[in-house]
């Protein structure tokens, strides 16, 4: 009887039902789309901010002051230079074996270097940085990996273009040593620093900081200028992390002072102080700094952002959710009359509560579900307008979803139904 | 006459005797206007909010000397200083180097201003303090690491003055510095300090400035500053400031488009619950199209109350949305929020025409009936 009562109902008052549906629906996909975006925003505001390059640099461990000071050390100290003051190139694919591998997005190896750059309007000493400009890698898990400067490197101001991949020649040069050089993209220019090298300008750039005096050659052809053959004075690692708490900080001073418990924790979370501790284990006699520029402002900016979003979407939704009870309440409201007819035939106000709540359950339910479904789309349109890319689904959201429209439609039809409870069928049905 | 006191009459009584169902509409007339000031004033608001965050990022804009100088005068750095707007400007640290030795071991010396320092470059992770007094130095965390120094032991800094003569410095390390870059390895002492060690005063090899603003307005303030004191150019640190309005303009674009989509939805529940009260009213109608009445004056009718409601509800809402914005400013970001006087009023002139649009739709539906048939009951 009541499945008839109910199936009744809804058919009968098919206009209702579906503005209540309609409603849910709305509400519904809003809530959806919010916390879909909620949730993957840290992940995309983490991609944006890798625009400010590096966030950690992997030196070797006893790399001497003087040369990262001053940056310049005579040629033959080049020559018969220990080892133990370079990283090993064939290591850095490791990088992606650790613990955080998929975290960590790009990098790129230097060798420093300091030579005496020609061109046409004379010769400098200058800084000259062998590094991977476009470099395809396959790393040992099986995976292949397309990083280098031209992903690292984004602000830079560039006439010409990077140099092609595999280009064994193509250079980029700071544009105040271009000037100084007098050359210009598709020039050649010599560089000598123990052995003779030449490289094609391909093109120049204009970084605003201290690089704009530099040139940067392929990582082989510096290697090959210096004699240092398979060697690299650093890499610099931009990693996706999670902003840093006091567990993160007190590992950062000093790891083994945690708990078993809470040591592995920290391991098993993207902290840059983790991911510097891994990148330490796998590669050889190396020490890997973060750079405090970046990562401690991502931190912050992150930890801005997720609470400007998540104090948007609890908002809101909690605006959507008092406009649906809202609309709930009146449409229960419209409905004196029958509720007044089924209790002057003897319904008890209990069964004639679970009829109108039945009802307006399944209308909402229904609604949620078209709702939930196109929210994702909402989300998808968010997520390519503003950062190109999808929003991640996550598993977190159907359940909130679901709760938050069994909550709304309770909470909305609760009040109505107090009040119809209270009618008296007869002055109801008398129409007043 | 008497037609617009009846008019108001019958609009005053319309909305009087039916309280409960007028409450509705106009909550949910206010809750649109609330979530949609609340949303244009945080998304207006958020450029310059999210800004002063991403000034931990340190200088957005560097000053050097012009031409061939090397040093420039920290005076025309002051003059320049005067050219940026005084709210926008965070920092301001002259940086000047010199070259010492510790044990025979060369270093750079860095002096500079730490009240602005810290300022311009508040990623700095000091363990101790920043120097106070003029004796006092900051020591990078390498330069700590390899002298095996600590906060409060004392350290003797040698080298030349630039007319040759020798100098002797024994300082007391009041703190170590890190940031993972090029700072870890530099010696830091008072501006004053490193002045008297090296026999000059006044001048500079860089000035880093942290500047509150977005790339139009840098690039103004560049070009002021270039024209103004020509002994100093001034150059943005491109990849602080590109980078931020990357970051930045997609932010707002998320938060307005996330506005849209939320403003679009209230809007549709505000259209569907003033829908529901019309069509209640189709009886009503009935009846005053028996008496007389004229579709004209009908739709009058329920404009008026639309008008009401809009106002009223906007009105409402749009107090609830500026502490709805408040909430959310001094929530994430500890600062007030500012809104622009004319986001208030097109709060409630959306709100107005959403409620009346609303009305109309079924109003119009509603005047199609037929008077007999509508009272009878069909």
């Amino acid at each position: 009887m009541i499945c008839r009562m109910l199936m009744g109902a809804l058919l009968r008052q098919r206009g209702r039902v579906l503005t209540i549906t309609l409603t849910m629906a709305l509400g519904a996909s809003l809530a959806t789309a919010m916390l879909n975006v909620m949730m993957d925003i840290g992940d995309k505001v983490n991609q944006e901010l890798k625009a400010y390059g590096a966030n950690l640099s992997v030196v070797p461990k006893s790399v001497s002051l003087i040369s990262d000071l001053y940056g310049a050390s005579d040629d033959g100290a080049q020559e018969n230079a220990a080892p133990e003051k370079y990283l090993a190139e064939d290591e850095i694919a490791k990088l992606k074996t650790i613990f955080w591998a998929f975290n960590i997005v790009d990098f790129t190896p230097y060798l420093q270097i300091s030579a005496k750059v020609s061109g046409p309007s004379g010769t400098v000493e200058a800084q000259v940085w062998g590094a991977w400009f476009d470099k395809h890698l396959d790393t040992p898990t099986g995976e292949s990996v397309d990083t280098g400067m031209v992903r690292m490197k984004s602000w830079w101001d560039i006439e010409g273009a990077w140099p092609a991949r595999d280009d064994p020649s193509g250079a980029m040069i700071g544009a105040s040593l271009a000037s100084k050089l007098g050359v210009k993209q598709g020039d050649r220019i010599s560089v000598a620093a123990g052995h003779l090298g030449e490289a094609v300008v391909s093109g120049v750039f204009h970084s605003g900081g201290s690089e704009d005096d530099d040139l940067f050659v392929p990582l082989p052809l510096a290697q090959e200028i210096s004699g240092l053959r398979g060697l690299v004075s650093k890499i610099d690692v931009s990693a996706l992390t999670t902003p840093e708490n006091d567990l993160a900080r007190r590992a950062a001073q000093d790891p083994n002072s945690l708990s078993r418990h809470e040591w592995d924790t920290w391991y098993c979370t993207a902290y840059i102080s983790s991911i510097a501790y891994q990148i330490e284990e796998v590669i050889s006699n190396a020490r890997a700094k973060p750079v405090l520029q970046v990562a401690e402002s991502e931190g912050a900016i992150l930890q801005k952002t997720q609470l400007l979003m998540l104090l948007l979407t609890v908002l809101s939704l909690a605006c959507s959710a008092l406009a649906i009870s809202n609309l709930v309440t009146a449409s229960v409201m419209e409905r004196s009359a029958e509720i007044g007819l089924l209790e002057a035939v003897g319904a008890s106000a209990s069964e004639v509560s679970f009829l109108v709540l039945a009802e307006t359950m399944i209308a909402t339910l229904a609604g949620g579900v078209a709702g939930y479904l196109a929210g994702r789309g909402f989300a998808q349109i968010i997520g390519h307008t503003v950062f190109g890319s999808a929003i991640a689904a996550k598993g977190l959201v159907p359940p909130l979803v679901a709760l938050l429209v069994f909550a709304v439609t309770v909470a909305g039809s609760l009040p109505a139904i107090r009040l119809l409870a209270s009618l008296r069928p007869a002055e109801v049905l008398h129409g007043r | 006459m008497t037609r617009r006191r009846m008019f108001f009459k019958m609009l005053t009584y319309s909305l009087l005797r039916r309280r409960s169902r007028m409450t509705v509409a106009l909550l949910s007339v206010a809750i649109g206007a609330t979530v949609l000031l609340g949303m244009a004033a945080v998304s207006y608001d958020i450029p310059r909010q999210m800004g002063r965050e991403f000034r931990s990022y340190g200088a957005n804009m560097i000053f050097v000397a012009s031409g061939e100088e090397a040093l420039l005068r920290v005076d025309a750095a002051q003059r320049a200083a005067a050219l940026i707007p005084p709210d926008e400007l965070i920092g301001l640290t002259p940086y000047r180097y010199g070259i010492v030795r510790v044990n025979m071991q060369g270093y750079t010396a860095v002096g500079t201003d730490f009240d602005q320092a810290a300022k311009t470059s508040p990623y700095w992770s000091i363990a101790g303090e920043y120097p106070k007094a003029g004796g006092e130095i900051l020591i990078g965390a390498d330069v700590a690491e390899f002298t095996k120094l600590a906060p409060g032991s004392s350290m003797t800094v040698t080298g030349r003055a630039e007319d040759g003569t020798r100098f002797r410095l024994d300082a007391k390390i009041s703190g170590t510095v890190r940031t993972g870059s090029v700072e870890d390895g530099f010696i830091f002492m008072p501006m004053p300090t490193l002045e008297s060690l090296m026999g000059s005063s006044g001048v500079a090899e860089v000035v880093e400035v942290s500047i509150a603003a977005d790339e139009t307005e840098l690039k103004r303030i560049v070009s002021e500053i270039s024209r103004e004191v020509p002994e100093i150019s001034p150059r943005l640190v491109k990849r602080v400031t590109q980078s931020e309005t990357t970051v930045l303009s997609k932010l707002q674009a998320l938060v307005f488009l996330v506005s849209l989509v939320v403003l679009v939805l209230t809007m549709i529940c505000v259209a569907t619950t003033m829908m529901t009260v019309v069509l209640e009213r189709r009886k009503e109608i009935g009846l005053k199209k028996a008496l007389g009445a004229d579709n004209r004056r009908i739709a009058a009718e329920f404009l008026g109350e639309g008008l009401f409601l809009g106002s009223a509800g906007g009105a409402l809402g749009a107090v609830f949305g500026y502490m709805f914005a408040q909430a959310i400013s001094m929530n994430v970001f500890g600062r007030a929020v500012t809104i622009d006087w004319r986001l208030p009023l097109l709060a409630v002139l959306i709100s107005i025409a959403v409620t009346i649009a609303a009305c109309l739709l079924p109003v119009r539906r509603a005047m199609d009936v037929e008077p007999a048939l509508v009272l009878r009951g069909e």
